[in-house]
């Protein structure tokens, strides 16, 4: 039985095409290995390069989106200003009521309201973690960083 | 013939690799050598920047959320002079839409230093004009005409005061440099503005992070009542006007929490032109009398005297005084205020009258040191603690000074020889409108900061009389503005208060022909909601606040009442009882 199974590998390792066709395998899937991680590498590469310059491009749009908010926050406080309210009223003909012409209602249940804070608050600064380092370094980037911490030495 | 061709074929493949391995190690010889470093470091300076964010100051709002100071965009225009292309287009545009001199532009262009890669020819631009000048030029670009190479317009934000002069004596003003002065701006300056944060930005998008957001400055809302603020600055713009009085001061206040509903003082500015300020004001403390200006009170301080010789037991309302129309304290004599003697008065009476001889014999009654205790208690000489800039802190002669003198005690109980500001009245007379208990001025309603809301809780600044004294006084004050039937009345609303009538001092002693009129005053009298304090500087129709200062009290707390919704008593009554 033994002597059947070197008899088998004996054969297998004369045989010049089977040691042809091996070298040739091993490169070709080397080939399509390294092929694949280089076009993986690429498409990472390009994809955050892509997402860089959006997050770039968004923070300069927050900028603008919060002036712009804040000018039409006080323009809005410029066409409702009290003189201007006051002007509006008079024009369409209202003017200031006088103590007598109040009438007041007694309403079951209700409570005088408390200065009621109308305005949004701004929203919570949100806590802005520290992304690990897999997730913005590029494989150069890795491979550096492992040469200089000896880590191949 | 197959093994010579496997010979050269490994041949190749070795030469190959080897050439490979060279290049490899090449690679990493470069990368990891000393020049490397200098060259990435080199590099590293050219990889980003260091920003500074600042953040959008804060903005201030009046109690029911009306904006009184925010922000706007304007423009700093300048030019990137590796691209300038004519400087003389430049400075020929430039100068027209920012109303600069040719001349003036042209020489920064041309003269900059050069080292220079961009020059600022205008800040703080507006937006209408910029928008002008983009337009411009994008027809030039349009038109293939690049002469306006290199103008650029950095965006920014200014302080902007939307109601102009409204409440400026409260809020202060931000001048360019981003510093608040006076008022609110100065006393909060650190918060509205936030903290600018210095941030690497790198130019490699592949680095590109999320920046921590630069939180805006704290935005304030205040206890300032938007409305109530403009009328009470109109009545007082109008009774300014209609006594001949050159400047004045209206506080409206919550007598049962501090919050200030309205603070009007002359003169005020448009926040927008603060340049103003030189012309308008000769020191800082002008600028918001309220707080920053003392003055002799006169007679509304009797409401101090005759409160603390109340809760001390000194006299009850009851008690009688015969007046024989002049008094001797510490050997000085001492008259009212016509000269005349009013037989015999209960203290009612003596608050009505406004009797100097009667309430300089009460603090001789009471004695110097409890007299000057419950000044003190009252906060007389000390600040109120208000949470605005510029508080002066008056000044009570006592005992011990060198200034000082026995005849003090008698004029101090009416009002003379003694340095108040107008809120340090208000909130000392505060204890009796509020059940004995001194409330804390304060302007700031509440804080918006990282989504949170902070109130300002009501703060007491002591307990200098009991609430049945409160009572009592109140009561009797309600009473005497009855009887004299005063102008300060409001129909359907019972009210507490009392005049003040002071001569100024001048360098040459009290000046006989002007004087300073003042009132304090609040209502309901049964559940006190809002207390008006009035000062006016020497009116000219008359001298006495009787005539000047108490009608311009009830036109205060007419408005007050509707803008506060507070119905008459009567009406009150039936919705308590319902």
């Amino acid at each position: 039985m033994q002597g059947q199974a070197t008899q088998i590998i004996h054969a297998y390792r004369q045989a010049p095409w089977r040691v042809q066709r091996q070298w040739i395998g091993a490169f070709l899937l080397a080939v399509v290995g390294v092929a694949m991680v280089a076009a993986l590498y690429l498409d990472v590469t390009a994809r955050t390069a892509v997402a860089g310059r959006e997050i770039q491009e968004l923070r300069t749009e927050i900028i603008t989106i919060q002036r712009e908010n804040a000018d039409l926050e006080t323009q809005l406080a410029d066409l409702t200003a009290t003189a201007v309210m006051e002007k509006r009223a008079t024009d369409l003909g209202y003017r200031p009521v006088q103590p007598g012409e109040l009438d007041y209602v007694a309403v079951p249940g209700f409570v005088l309201p408390e200065p009621a804070i109308l305005l949004a608050a701004d929203d919570a600064v949100p806590q802005v973690q520290a992304q690990p380092p897999e997730y913005t370094q590029s494989l150069l980037e890795w491979f550096d960083e492992q040469i200089k911490l000896g880590v191949w030495r | 013939m197959r093994q010579q061709y496997a010979v050269r074929s490994l041949i190749i493949v070795a030469g190959l690799v080897l050439a490979v391995l060279a290049v490899i190690v090449q690679m990493v010889r470069i990368q990891s050598s000393d020049q490397a470093k200098v060259f990435l470091s080199q590099g590293d300076r050219y990889a980003g920047e260091f920003q500074m964010f600042y953040p959008e100051r804060g903005e201030i709002y009046d109690r029911n959320g009306h904006l009184l100071a925010g922000n706007r965009t304007v423009y700093e225009v300048g030019v990137s002079l590796s691209e300038m292309e004519s400087a003389d287009s430049l400075a020929n545009i430039l100068s027209k839409y920012l109303g600069l001199s040719y001349d003036e532009v042209h020489k920064k262009l041309t003269e900059s230093p050069k080292s220079w890669e961009y020059v600022v020819i205008q800040d703080y631009v507006g937006v209408e004009t910029v928008d002008a000048l983009q337009k411009l030029v994008q027809d030039m670009n349009d038109a293939d005409d690049s002469r306006l190479s290199g103008l650029a317009f950095k965006p920014h934000l200014e302080r902007s005061y939307p109601e102009n002069s409204l409440a400026s004596n409260v809020l202060g003003f931000v001048t360019r440099d981003g510093r608040g002065y006076f008022g609110i701006e100065e006393k909060y300056n650190d918060l509205l503005a936030g903290n600018p944060v210095q941030i690497w930005v790198p130019r490699d998008p592949n680095k590109a992070t999320e920046i921590p957001r630069v939180p805006n400055g704290t935005t304030l809302v205040l206890t300032i009542n938007r409305d109530l603020q403009a009328k009470v600055e109109s009545i007082l713009d109008q009774a300014l006007s209609d006594y001949g009085s050159p400047n004045g001061t209206i506080i409206v206040m919550n007598p049962r929490d501090g919050e200030i509903l309205a603070m009007a003082a002359t003169p005020r500015m448009d926040l927008n032109n603060y340049g103003n300020y030189f012309s308008l004001y000769d020191d800082g403390s002008q600028y918001n009398r309220s707080i920053g200006m003392s003055y002799e009170p006169g007679s509304v301080l009797k409401v101090l005297t005759m409160a603390a010789a109340l809760d001390t037991g000194t006299v009850r309302p009851e008690t009688t005084f015969i007046d024989t129309g002049s008094i001797e304290v510490g050997g000085i004599t001492i008259q009212n205020w016509n000269r005349d003697a009013w037989g015999q008065q209960d203290m009612v009476g003596c608050l009505q009258h406004s009797l100097n001889v009667c309430l300089a014999w009460v603090s001789s009654q009471m004695g110097t040191q409890k007299f000057y205790n419950y000044m003190d208690r009252f906060g007389l000489g000390h600040s109120t603690g208000v949470d605005l800039s510029g508080e002066a802190t008056g000044r009570l002669k006592v005992p011990g000074d060198g200034d000082w003198y026995p005849v003090d005690l008698g004029t101090n109980a009416f009002g003379q020889g003694v340095a108040v500001t107008p809120l340090q009245m208000l909130m000392a007379v505060s204890a009796i409108a509020n059940d004995g208990k001194m409330v804390t001025p304060h302007v700031l309603y509440s804080m918006l900061r990282d989504g949170h809301q902070y109130n300002v809780p009501t703060q007491y600044a002591g307990s200098p009389i009991s609430a049945e004294t409160a009572h009592t006084l109140n009561n009797m004050l309600a009473i005497s503005l009855e009887q004299e039937s005063s102008q300060a009345l409001l129909p359907g609303y019972r009210l507490s208060g009392k005049t003040g009538t002071a001569q100024i001092p001048t360098d040459y002693g009290y000046d006989a022909f002007h004087t300073n009129v003042s009132f304090v005053g609040w209502g309901p009298t049964d559940d006190p909601q809002f207390m008006v304090y009035i000062w006016m500087q020497s009116p000219s129709t008359s001298i006495w606040a009787s005539e000047t200062a108490a009608p311009v009290f009830s036109k205060v707390a007419e408005q007050t009442v509707i803008l506060l919704n507070i119905p008459p008593d009567v009406v009150r009554g039936q919705l308590v009882t319902k």
